[in-house]
């Protein structure tokens, strides 16, 4: 079925490693020396066993198998290919590279991400005029060529946000630990009774934010934008779950987690299922609930970003707020259409909703996500202090 | 110092080949597939870390268990949780006992340095499950449970020990591994792991067994089960893992469902005998509800008419569950 000697066999596992790397699996020299290691000590005649060695050594998470399986059906198929086998590689994956040219939005999140904290004379905001020109227009209405300019933006306030959020924590962690080691040390050098107890710092914890994003049809522009929001966030505010919902909930913060998080978005738009269809936003936040409850602690703020059309029943969207609200620090609700003159929060969803939304605002302009970051520095330094809601 | 030694790996034993595990899992009454024998025996044979990720309840944790006991060699398990420390994990010191010391010290003429290396050495130390599995007198097996459930500055931590095989103790000096560990980790997946430690490791899915390897299962660990009873059970979970549950039931459930069945001399599933174990078997409020409903008859007329046609089970369950119609 195969080629069986070992000079083949390593060249064609290399081979494989590379056709999985290309198809987004965390596959590189290392995985290959495993396989070619393992292989070694397994009957791999047995085409079970070839299979499981190679399963077990090349992949590395649940998402891997599904790609695992179909390249290699197709790569160890059982007639035995024609020896070149390189065209075929090439040939599989014309839209899959990941060389595209990183926007320059994403640049400015990454050497922010990477930066350390700057001293505080240098926080100058280039292009301030430009942010105030464009403060006031609702996302929907930029232009395509206008859309990186405003990432950088809205990129640009999310690290005046950070910068004062971290501050608020410095100042509110004023709790101390006794440090035992330190204190028998004190209690050796003076004898006797209980010395001066030594004390460490409290370990401070940060606030995790749950972004869930409605991605169906008209809210997929403010979408995009607060996810590159929060995610540039996320150094100072702690952790950041993302998730996108449109008829079924998807759990995100992995995706986003790549170095560019433009073609990120834009892999997502794919991949998501019916990123544009009707929404079922009480059946999402049911899953949500059930599947991710341990994300729901009183150090988290729930960002609900969604105009709340939902198209199945309003019990289990209230049920699930409920749920959630009960367990979470705050909850805010962004619904960009709460920008437009006269809108009233009428829909069904929107009202099943209300109840329990601590914060309602809008997020369709650059000004309204100025007032979010009142709403997020108010609940870092309420947190920090140990208290709640 | 005693756990000074050069000889980093010393002799570790093998399992022999896979079908030996297969026979070894087996005998501790653990039902593996070939490819869960295939990883552990990889991850023994390549020194590396085993990863398992799978849903709760499929036995994650076992298999670690069934690794120390076909080692003939401890378990030392680590359990994560979230604001799990370094302290905790790795060791701590006495203090009660150094302040007894000390005071005993008083009277003495020890020189400050002397009495602070009594306080400050081996007999003082008390070795959390890291440093236990460091300094064991023979390679022991180390599983790190729930490592989704700490967080990522344990995670971190924990990748530098796995590379190093040692750690610094201030008061002590470096302590190196004797006998590098067996590591299992296991992941629900309550948290996206690092590139880094997964790379670290081989990688294993366990998923909920399939009716064969199930029945297998019930059959050993409920002999008072009967056949037939033992494949009505099988197959009727083998429904119920493909609805829309809140919480889908485990081996565990099977295994105490089974149990609970027999219990009441039930020798047949019908809905009177469901209705009285169904705590067994689901254990959320709104799944009991959902199962009472009519689809139980549905779904029980389903399995008994496969049964009749003497249709294999695995074609029979893919056609049940495409055709019957889920309960709301």
């Amino acid at each position: 079925m195969r080629r069986t000697d070992f000079g083949d066999l390593t060249q064609n596992v290399t081979e494989f490693g590379r056709l999985l790397r290309a198809r987004g699996v965390l596959c590189g020299p290392r995985e290959v020396l495993d396989a070619l290691r393992a292989l070694r000590v397994v009957d791999f005649y047995d085409p079970d066993l070839f299979r499981y060695t190679l399963r077990t050594t090349l992949s590395h998470r649940v998402e891997d198998l599904k790609i695992f399986d179909a390249a290699y059906g197709a790569y160890w198929a059982p007639p035995a290919p024609a020896p070149e086998r390189t065209d075929e590689d090439g040939g599989e994956r014309p839209q899959e590279t990941e060389g595209d040219a990183p926007a320059e939005a994403d640049v400015a999140v990454q050497q922010w991400t990477n930066a350390e904290q700057q001293p505080e004379g240098e926080q100058e905001v280039p292009g301030y005029s430009e942010q105030e020109a464009l403060s006031n227009k609702d996302f929907s209405t930029f232009q395509d060529e206008d859309l990186d300019r405003i990432a950088a933006l809205v990129v640009e306030i999310a690290k005046r946000i950070a910068t004062r959020l971290s501050r608020s924590m410095r100042r509110a962690k004023r709790s101390h630990r006794i440090d035992m080691r330190r204190t028998m040390r004190l209690h050796l050098r003076w004898g006797g009774d209980l010395p001066e107890l030594a004390f460490r710092k409290r370990r401070i914890r940060k606030t995790r934010v749950v972004l869930l994003c409605d991605v169906s049809g008209s809210m997929d522009v403010y979408s995009r934008f607060l996810i590159q929001f929060v995610y540039a966030l996320q150094d100072a505010i702690g952790r950041v779950e993302s998730f996108v919902f449109s008829t079924s909930l998807t759990r995100v913060t992995p995706a986003l987690r790549t170095r560019t998080l433009r073609a990120a978005l834009d892999r997502l738009a794919r991949t998501v299922p019916n990123w544009s269809g009707g929404t079922k936003i009480g059946r999402s936040f049911r899953d949500f609930v059930d599947h991710h409850a341990h994300l729901l602690d009183p150090h988290t703020v729930v960002i609900v970003v969604s105009d709340g059309w939902d198209t199945g029943e309003a019990e289990v969207l209230s049920e699930a707020m409920r749920e959630i609200q009960e367990r979470v620090a705050r909850v805010v609700w962004l619904n960009p259409l709460l920008g437009s003159p006269g809108y009233q929060p009428l829909t069904r969803g929107m009202q099943a909703a209300l109840p329990y939304i601590d914060v309602f605002a809008s997020a369709h302009n650059l000004d309204s996500l100025k007032d979010l970051e009142k709403v997020l520095v108010a609940q870092a330094a309420k947190l920090a202090r140990g208290g709640r809601r | 110092m005693k756990f000074m030694s050069e000889t980093l790996r010393a002799e570790r034993p093998t399992l022999g080949n896979i079908d030996q595990i297969l026979g070894a899992l087996s005998e501790e009454g653990y039902i593996a597939g070939r490819e869960i024998a295939t990883s552990i025996f990889l991850s023994i044979a390549l020194h590396k870390p085993l990863l398992i990720e799978g849903a709760a309840g499929v036995g994650k944790t076992e298999i670690a268990k069934v690794m120390s006991r076909s080692l003939s060699t401890d378990l030392i398990r680590l359990q994560c949780y979230e604001g799990l420390d370094v302290n905790t994990a790795l060791y701590e010191w006495n203090y009660q006992k150094q302040m007894l010391r000390i005071r005993l010290e008083e009277q003495t003429d020890h020189t400050l340095e002397q009495k602070e290396n009594a306080i400050f050495s081996d007999q003082f130390l008390l070795k959390r499950p890291l440093l236990a599995a460091i300094t064991h007198h023979k390679a022991p097996v180390l599983l790190i449970d729930e490592i989704d459930r700490a967080d990522e500055e344990f995670e971190a931590f924990l990748l530098e020990v796995l590379s190093d095989w040692q750690t610094s103790i201030p008061e002590i000096g470096t302590i190196r591994a004797e006998h590098v560990p067996y590591v299992v980790l296991t992941s629900n997946r309550t948290r996206e792991l690092s590139d880094a430690l997964r790379r670290r490791c081989l990688y294993l899915w366990v998923d909920y067994p399939d009716f064969r390897k199930e029945m297998e299962i019930v059959r050993r660990k409920v002999p008072a089960a009967s056949e037939d009873l033992a494949e009505q059970i099988c197959a009727f979970i083998a429904l119920v893992r493909k609805l829309d549950l809140h919480k889908v039931p485990g081996v565990a459930e099977t295994l105490d469902w089974s149990a609970a069945l027999v219990h009441l001399h039930r020798r047949a599933l019908d809905r009177a005998a469901i209705e009285d174990t169904i705590g067994a078997l689901c254990k959320h409020q709104d799944d009991q509800r959902l199962l009472r409903g009519p689809w139980l008859e549905a779904a029980l007329a389903a399995l008994d008419d496969a049964k009749r046609n003497g249709e294999g089970w695995d074609s029979a369950l893919e056609r049940i569950t495409r055709t019957l119609k889920p309960p709301h």
